[in-house]
């Protein structure tokens, strides 16, 4: 359900599976899709269960589907355009009646595909072989179409701030103000980060970031996904090894920066019950981002698993909304059963403390599951930053001092990566940071 | 449906597939990526990596020392003519 009209000029058409569908011209197809009550996306790869979208921010792999004949692309990153076609994945001859399907019954207690039919006679197993090769895989191969390779850019910065969420927007705005050149670049299209799921600001706040980092000199790049830090290439033979290679609308952009902030925040994770994948089961971030980017509130009758600050934001929310919103805090009460086959239909609550005991039903199209992020290191990883391991702070995390520096010098982590902070403390980390660093690099006059 | 607690959603690797491996004295992560594929989706472990290595702190055989799985580019899914578009550099 909308929460706001889409001003006629803004109104387009999609078609899911051939059926005609409207949404907003820009906004996500996932979020389009989820306004328009169709969260069946496709089946998954080994037991075809239903599929829909989690995290609505590219990183779970969970809403692949077929777009304008290209398969495997991530509905929540791709932006609607007039009369897009998008097809569900991976089921025949539906994804609402997939006839695989029957994997999923025919073997409730799991089955090891890596092994399967091992040891049957060898004729059999050839079969076999061929079956399951037809079977494995997602998506069918594009259509023919003529490929334009984009020749790759190449840029030499100061400072290069990798995510423009609260931390990285805070550092960079930092960093510029003490005259460094800073480059600050996000994979989403707005920037933002997790500023754009947070109800207490709206879009405001992210909004107000942006305007001032831009008045600092921050050059700002959205739609740029850092896809690799290569430690031992160089733009030219003059340059000292290690770049970063950037995917953007225009092809691939090479940067070679003499300082990295990495400010990559943390990725969304799901709470472990029964059927936690069910179509209506989202992050709780990804509730606040269909609720204050989008405007779209998903469902009327919501539960919110969760005991942190978040979880509490995310309730208030959702009622604002105008949604039913129980909050379980998944400590004390726990789901011990879910209901609904295409579609969450309720979700059934017992105390921890008596898990087989009594339990009460919710009915609820949307579980919002506020579980602690997992901070995203990928990028430090590539750099060699030394990882530890702290349960408490969302896993594995990049250890820092108060200005950010890692274990690797030049290379500094700021907000969730570091460690899960939340959005209020990563602002302030941010500024600390790209404090900290402005100030000793040789800033001009 | 039968009722399942799905742990990687990308590969289908379900809590009951992690807790065999470890009953079957698998350790690590990378031993129980290795064993069920978990992580070798489309995400590449951004959903399961930190719940495999809670399950391992939490109910596996000793404490052994929890590390990540290789970080391997491009982190996000790409087309590969963006790489095509690089021009050779000699090496110095």
């Amino acid at each position: 359900m909308r929460l706001s009209d889409v001003p006629p000029d803004q109104l387009v058409e999609l078609e899911l599976d051939g059926e005609t569908l409207l949404g907003r011209r820009g906004e996500p197809v996932a979020s389009a899709l989820i306004a328009a009550d169709r969260w069946l996306i496709g089946r998954s790869v080994k037991y075809h269960r239903p599929r829909a979208a989690f995290c609505l921010a590219g990183s779970c792999g969970s809403c692949l589907v077929r777009i304008d004949g290209r398969p495997n692309i991530r509905a929540c990153r791709t932006a609607l355009a007039p009369g897009m076609k998008v097809e569900r994945q991976n089921a025949y001859p539906s994804a609402a009646l997939d006839l695989f399907g029957a994997t999923d019954f025919m073997f409730p207690r799991g089955m090891d595909h890596h092994t399967f039919f091992v040891d049957a006679p060898r004729p059999i197993h050839a079969v076999m072989q061929k079956i399951a090769r037809q079977l494995a895989g997602l998506g069918r191969l594009p259509e023919p179409r003529e490929v334009k390779i984009p020749p790759a850019r190449a840029l030499r910065v100061e400072l290069v701030v990798v995510g423009a969420g609260p931390a990285g927007l805070s550092a960079a705005i930092a960093a510029a103000r003490q005259g460094t050149r800073v480059l600050l670049v996000d994979e989403q299209a707005q920037a933002g980060g997790s500023l754009l799921a947070d109800p207490r600001h709206g879009l405001a706040r992210a909004a107000d970031l942006v305007a001032t980092a831009r008045q600092a000199g921050v050059e700002l790049l959205c739609s740029a996904t850092v896809l690799a830090y290569y430690p031992e290439d160089r733009i030219s033979e003059d340059d000292e090894p290690g770049l970063l290679a950037i995917s953007t609308a225009a092809g691939l952009l090479l940067v070679k920066a003499t300082r990295h902030v990495y400010a990559t925040g943390s990725y969304d994770q799901n709470a472990l019950f029964p059927d936690n994948d069910l179509p209506g089961v989202l992050s709780a971030r990804a509730v606040g981002r269909l609720l204050v980017r989008d405007q779209i509130l998903p469902a009327r009758r919501a539960v919110v698993l969760g005991a942190g600050p978040y979880a509490h934001l995310l309730t208030e929310a959702l009622s604002a909304a105008g949604a039913e919103v129980t909050r379980i805090d998944g400590i004390e009460q726990q789901i011990v059963a879910t209901e609904g086959h295409r579609r969450l239909r309720a979700v059934r609550v017992a105390r921890r403390s008596d898990p087989g005991g009594k339990s009460t039903r919710i009915r609820c199209e949307l579980l919002a599951v506020a579980a602690l992020p997992a901070p995203a290191t990928e990028l430090l990883r590539e750099h060699g930053c030394q990882v530890r391991w702290e349960a408490s702070v969302g896993g594995f995390h990049v250890p820092t001092d108060a200005a950010g520096r890692t274990s690797v010098p030049g290379v500094h982590a700021a907000g969730d990566v570091a460690g899960f902070l939340g959005v209020d403390a990563a602002l302030d980390a941010g500024a600390r940071i790209g404090a900290a660093i402005g100030g000793s690099s040789g800033a001009r006059p | 449906m039968s009722s399942r607690i799905l742990v990687c959603r990308c590969e289908d690797v379900t809590l009951d597939d992690l807790r065999a491996g470890l009953k079957l004295g698998y350790a690590t992560v990378d031993e129980l990526k290795r064993l069920t594929g978990l992580g070798t989706g489309p995400c590449q472990g951004k959903e399961c990596q930190a719940h495999v290595a809670r399950l391992i702190e939490a109910e596996g055989q000793g404490s052994p020392h929890l590390a990540p799985f290789t970080a391997r580019p491009p982190f996000e899914p790409t087309p590969l003519r963006l790489f095509a578009g690089v021009p050779p550099v000699k090496p110095k």
